[in-house]
């Protein structure tokens, strides 16, 4: 894969993750959070890519919704 | 009492808007570098959608790893808990394995340097004063 020089920054996917706790009490380690962080460019790099390819078999020049549309499914099993 | 329970409602809306608008911002920069790489242009669209799925995917997680370190009897999530989450594909669990290693490594170097930075200033600290002392005898 090549190298991605944009990520979620660590600020951010805590303040995603702790919007959706049921508990208050409830902490996430660093280490975690940047391996959350990883988990979610990984889910954004596959569903585009998958897109491409989706794009690519059906022989159009650039990647609209309808592709997205027919790999959701899969990659939301995947993940 | 009721404007200031619709403004509270409307910071919360605000809040999560903004949020909403830094994923929105990381998956157009991720976007763009797979755009380049494949040459192939994403419709503005498309990378709404990609972030609207993407933001409630963050949903599925954090429910999932608060329930996982609720299951070890924890209240701090670990990285354990994150592998587990994906568990689901074996290529993704194998990756994000390697990556908790690279990170953990990483980490245990930071702490070497560290510590090598403070013994080598507690050194020097010891060193001018016994050099103070000295001069002071003299």
């Amino acid at each position: 894969m090549e190298e991605t020089g944009a990520v979620f920054r660590k600020e951010l996917v805590s303040k995603l993750l702790h919007l959706h706790f049921k508990d208050k009490k409830t902490k996430v380690s660093g280490d975690a959070l940047q391996l959350v962080a990883e988990l979610l460019k990984i889910f954004v790099v596959e569903a585009a890519i998958r897109s491409v390819r989706q794009a690519q078999a059906e022989g159009l020049a650039h990647v609209d919704v309808e592709q997205l549309e027919k790999v959701l499914p899969q990659l939301l099993l995947d993940f | 009492m009721e404007e200031e329970e619709w403004s509270e409602e409307q910071q919360r809306f605000s809040y999560l808007q903004r949020l909403k608008a830094a994923v929105h911002y990381t998956v157009g920069c991720l976007c763009e570098e797979v755009a380049s790489d494949k040459d192939m242009q994403f419709s503005k669209q498309t990378i709404a959608a990609i972030s609207e799925v993407t933001f409630g995917q963050c949903e599925n997680f954090a429910k999932d790893l608060e329930m996982f370190a609720r299951h070890a009897k924890r209240s701090t999530i670990n990285t354990e808990d994150v592998k587990l989450l994906a568990r689901r594909s074996h290529s993704l669990l194998k990756y994000i394995t390697e990556k908790n290693e690279d990170i953990a490594q990483l980490n245990l170097e930071k702490k070497a340097k560290k510590k090598k930075k403070l013994e080598d200033e507690n050194r020097n600290s010891v060193e001018s004063a016994e050099a103070g002392v000295e001069e002071s005898e003299n």
